[in-house]
């Protein structure tokens, strides 16, 4: 019941939003803390990180970026039109002037490693000493301390609604709210269907893991721990996560994931190669070979997802993960990778 | 003599205790029992019937990682020892030549440019292996460069020479390319990780520690006619620069191969000499087997601690040595001071 | 020692021989042999080269010019070990941070004859115990390296070299840090080995005891004799800026140098 309450009603709120207004300027945004204000919509844009420079796309809004950085995978081929007219400053972090040498009038940011107080790009005191106005994407700050730990440490779990929240400030700040809505509408969707498709499953028992990626293909994995984002994806579909550390990827060795022995494993896609393992047929044959893991149930019945990279990241992708997943648990299946 | 026989069994049954303890304790509990059949039916096929993946735990994990902890620890001792004797210093260890910062920046540059890569599908063992050896290359030819005569004051500074140049490039390229979770992977890779260890890892580092011992072994004679330093080993039959070539290079070789194994595990190669020398006096006949034996034990309980210390999470066994290493090597210096 | 003992026949000699470093000859065109049986003294002022020269006759550093024999020889075509077995050199200054007790550092003296097939047996244990002896350390045996003095240092690095049963023993100032019971008695021992001795000094009285005397000076081997012959008081004005004259014992005849500035 509270499922479909709460998708008729967040349907009915954001169909009002649809006669969105449009942005008053001069607009201040309350962003991770620090206030951000905006004469007018953004003509310029650069984007550090992949989640959020796909959200523009999704936005529509890829005329206004004037460069991109900071890719895990290859854009999604809706997506390709769009960004083949921008120009990509870096595959990793760009240097701080390669950033303000495109004279942005907006820098996202999906990390606060990346822009933050020990950003590798610069810190957002810099940029506003330029008068340019940064926006972290809010998954990554609220309830996040990133001074702490290697990926920072989550103080609260993620919330889905950071996600909606950067949809609906980012097409605030760009005057674009009604495409803002539609795309928080067309979100929530996903992911009512995806919990929808499991609705009145038993789902006690099931388990899963999900598997990032390994310094060297059989030392101990990079794992999802609790309260991160992958964690909430096995949360929202009544799954049990079998890593209980509270590290975002903590690395927790074999053995112990072994004999936790879960349900379903997922193990990440990605175009790098910094690691052999970042290769996921690398990771499923290691799977299958090893004298261990391949006497894991998943692994003996073939119940391993294998998911994009980025849709274990807050962004838009998210919620197609959401779909990947839930569908296979619905249907017991992996889907063919 | 008298002493000798009891003494090596005393020792043996040591080292068989210490590898029962490293695969009966681990991050999860495996039943004594069960370890007893797992053993029964590897050994003798005995067919019992237990669950593949205890069966797999005690087999496949734990036992090649506590076999290639004892050979890392044992030729990391035995480095030092060799070392220790050549270069006369007390401060001497294996990694003094430059290999653990070799193996750093082959290791990083696998890593973050999965250099090879695609080609030679080099792993981060390989690279650190080829840049511990190229560092040594390195530290050698400084060595020989800065004077003709084979000085230990001029080994020691072209070792701290070649080290610093190759940590220097190891932060160069982590700062460049690396993002912190590549970094961290790097660095926790280094700093000493038996996690990755199976069966091929053993028939690599069992053989190379044998072998390094059996060498120091023959030379122990030499070794010891370095005591009044490197003039006076020559006045007594021993053709210096062969050694020291001969034994020089074979420590390379065995800490080379075990760092690329293991990565960087300190203090071993430093402490675990000093503290057998003061038990046993410097003589090497005694001295080198002892101090192998000591390592292989050291390193067995370090592992150990590394997965136990903190439930599901492994410390690096580097700082487990460091954690231990350190105050003891801090007890030695002390004990030193009332010597003359 | 006669007239018919020919150079081939001497146990060490060299010809010409020379060290250059850093662009000066430390050693310079010395030629020398060493009579069978005999003790040779070797004096000079600092930095005459005594030193050099006896590691060049001991074959730790190569010579820049000139060769040295050993027992009929030459000494560069010759390994370590069998060198070692026949020659045997006790410096100036050796020491260890090892804690290594007196008998294990006399021992060490059997190195070069030690092998697979020849390990350590009773033989070498009383070879030992006689060159402890020799140098009066037999009551030393137990205790460690740093519980020593000096002299006691330099009592058993001679034992050492005596351990290794040579035919020739070259000491390097080996008087230094003795007191003056042990630094006499050395001597005398050392003369009444039936070993051929090259000893360099710096007392010149202890020199007078000397069967002959080599004179450096700046490297060069400027005097070679008997030692009342070499040491006449224009060699002691010229080569060691000292005045000196000899004066006769009345206690038992032996005649003494007495040196006034």
């Amino acid at each position: 019941m509270p499922h479909r309450l709460a998708a008729l009603l967040a349907g009915l709120s954001l169909s009002g939003l649809a006669h969105a207004s449009a942005t008053q300027y001069p607009l201040t945004v309350d962003n991770c803390g620090m206030p951000q204000t905006f004469t007018q919509a953004p003509q310029r844009a650069v984007t550090v990180g992949q989640a959020g420079t796909e959200l523009l796309y999704a936005l529509g809004l890829g005329e206004r970026l004037a460069g991109t950085s900071l890719w895990f995978n290859n854009v999604l081929p809706e997506f390709k039109a769009q960004n083949d007219k921008v120009p990509r400053l870096a595959d990793n972090e760009p240097s701080f002037e390669a950033v303000v040498g495109k004279r942005p009038q907006l820098v996202t940011a999906q990390f606060e490693w990346m822009i933050g107080a020990q950003g590798a790009v610069g810190t957002r005191e810099q940029f506003q000493e330029l008068g340019i106005p940064t926006y972290l994407l809010p998954s990554d700050c609220e309830g996040k301390d990133n001074l702490v730990g290697a990926d920072g440490t989550r103080l609260q779990p993620f919330k889905v609604q950071s996600i909606y929240k950067s949809v609906s400030q980012l097409a605030e700040i760009f005057d674009v709210q009604e495409r803002g809505a539609r795309l928080n509408a067309e979100l929530q969707g996903q992911l009512d269907q995806a919990r929808q498709r499991l609705a009145g499953q038993d789902l006690a028992h099931t388990s899963a893991l999900f598997w990032f990626s390994s310094a060297d293909l059989k030392t101990d994995p990079y794992v999802a721990g609790r309260q991160g984002v992958a964690d909430y994806m096995l949360q929202t579909l009544g799954v049990r996560n079998v890593v209980e550390s509270s590290e975002e990827w903590p690395t927790v060795g074999w053995e112990t994931l072994v004999k936790a022995n879960p349900t379903w494993l997922i193990v990440a896609r990605m175009d790098r190669r910094r690691y052999p393992a970042d290769d996921y047929q690398k990771k499923l044959d290691f799977l299958r070979s090893d004298p261990v893991t391949r006497n894991m149930d998943a692994v003996k019945h073939g119940r391993i997802i294998v998911l994009d990279a980025d849709a274990m990241q807050a962004g838009i992708r998210l919620f197609r993960g959401l779909d990947v997943l839930s569908s296979a648990f619905a249907s017991g299946k992996a889907p063919q990778p | 003599m008298s002493r000798l026989l009891p003494l090596s069994l005393f020792a043996l049954l040591a080292l068989c205790l210490a590898m029962l303890a490293g695969i009966a304790i681990g991050e999860t509990r495996v039943g004594a029992e069960a370890i007893w059949q797992v053993l029964a039916n590897q050994l003798w096929q005995a067919g019992h019937a237990v669950d593949p993946i205890d069966a797999g735990i005690v087999w496949n994990y734990r036992l090649p990682r506590t076999l290639v902890a004892a050979a890392c620890g044992a030729g990391l001792a035995t480095c030092g020892v060799i070392l220790q004797a050549l270069l006369r210093n007390p401060l001497a260890e294996p990694y003094l030549l430059g290999l653990s910062a070799g193996a750093s920046t082959g290791a990083v540059a696998v890593g973050l440019f999965g250099l090879g890569g695609a080609v030679l599908s080099l792993s981060l063992s390989a690279g650190a292996f080829i840049g511990a050896l190229a560092a040594f290359a390195l530290v050698l030819l400084l060595s020989r460069a800065s004077g003709s005569r084979h000085d230990n004051a001029q080994v020691i500074l072209a070792g701290i020479a070649g080290s610093q140049l190759f940590n220097a490039l190891t932060a160069f390229l982590i700062t460049k390319s690396a993002t912190a979770e590549q970094a961290r992977g790097i660095l926790f890779w280094l700093l000493g990780n038996l996690s990755g260890v199976r069966w091929p890892s053993v028939w690599l580092a069992v053989p190379v520690a044998l072998f390094g011992l059996a060498i120091c072994l023959w030379q122990r004679r030499a070794l010891d006619a370095f005591t009044f330093g490197a003039d006076s080993a020559a006045s007594l039959g021993v053709p210096v620069r062969r050694t020291q070539l001969l034994l020089i290079s074979c420590a390379a070789l065995v800490t080379a191969v075990m760092v690329s194994i293991v990565g960087a595990i300190g203090f071993v190669g430093l402490v675990i000499p000093h503290a057998l020398r003061l038990l046993l006096g410097p003589g090497h006949s005694r001295l080198l087997p002892a101090s192998a034996l000591g390592g292989a034990l050291f390193l067995i309980v370090a592992d150990i601690l590394s997965r136990t210390l903190i439930a599901g999470q492994v410390i690096p066994v580097g700082v487990v040595t460091a954690l231990i290493g350190a105050p003891v090597f801090a007890l030695i210096l002390i004990s030193r001071r009332g010597r003359p | 020692m006669t007239v018919m003992t020919t150079i081939a026949d001497a146990p060490l000699t060299c010809r010409g021989l020379g060290l250059r470093l850093g662009g000066r000859d430390v050693l310079q065109g010395v030629d020398l042999s060493v009579m069978p049986g005999e003790t040779l003294g070797v004096v000079g002022p600092n930095g005459s080269g005594k030193s050099t020269l006896l590691k060049l006759l001991a074959g730790l550093r190569t010579p820049s010019s000139g060769s040295v024999r050993l027992l009929g020889e030459a000494l560069e075509r010759l390994p370590r070990r069998h060198i070692a077995q026949r020659l045997a050199l006790v410096e100036q200054q050796a020491d260890t941070l090892d804690a290594i007790s007196v008998y294990d550092a006399v021992a060490l003296g059997r190195t070069p004859w030690l092998s697979a097939l020849a390990p350590f047996g009773k033989e070498d244990r009383a070879i030992i115990e006689q060159a402890l002896a020799d140098a009066d350390a037999s009551h030393l045996r137990r205790r460690l390296w740093g519980e020593l003095s000096g002299g006691e240092r330099q009592r058993v690095h001679i034992a050492r070299a005596l351990a290794q049963r040579p035919q020739v023993l070259l000491l390097d100032e080996p008087t230094n840090h003795l007191d003056i019971q042990h630094q006499l008695g050395l001597l005398r021992q050392v003369q009444a080995l039936p070993l051929t001795t090259l000893v360099a000094l710096h007392d010149l009285n202890q020199a007078l005891t000397c069967d002959r005397l080599a004179v450096l000076d700046q490297g060069r081997l400027v005097a070679l004799g008997k030692p009342e012959v070499v040491l006449t008081p224009e060699r002691l004005l010229g080569t060691f800026g000292v005045q000196g004259h000899y004066l006769v014992d009345p206690y038992d005849g032996a005649r003494v140098l007495r040196f006034r500035t």
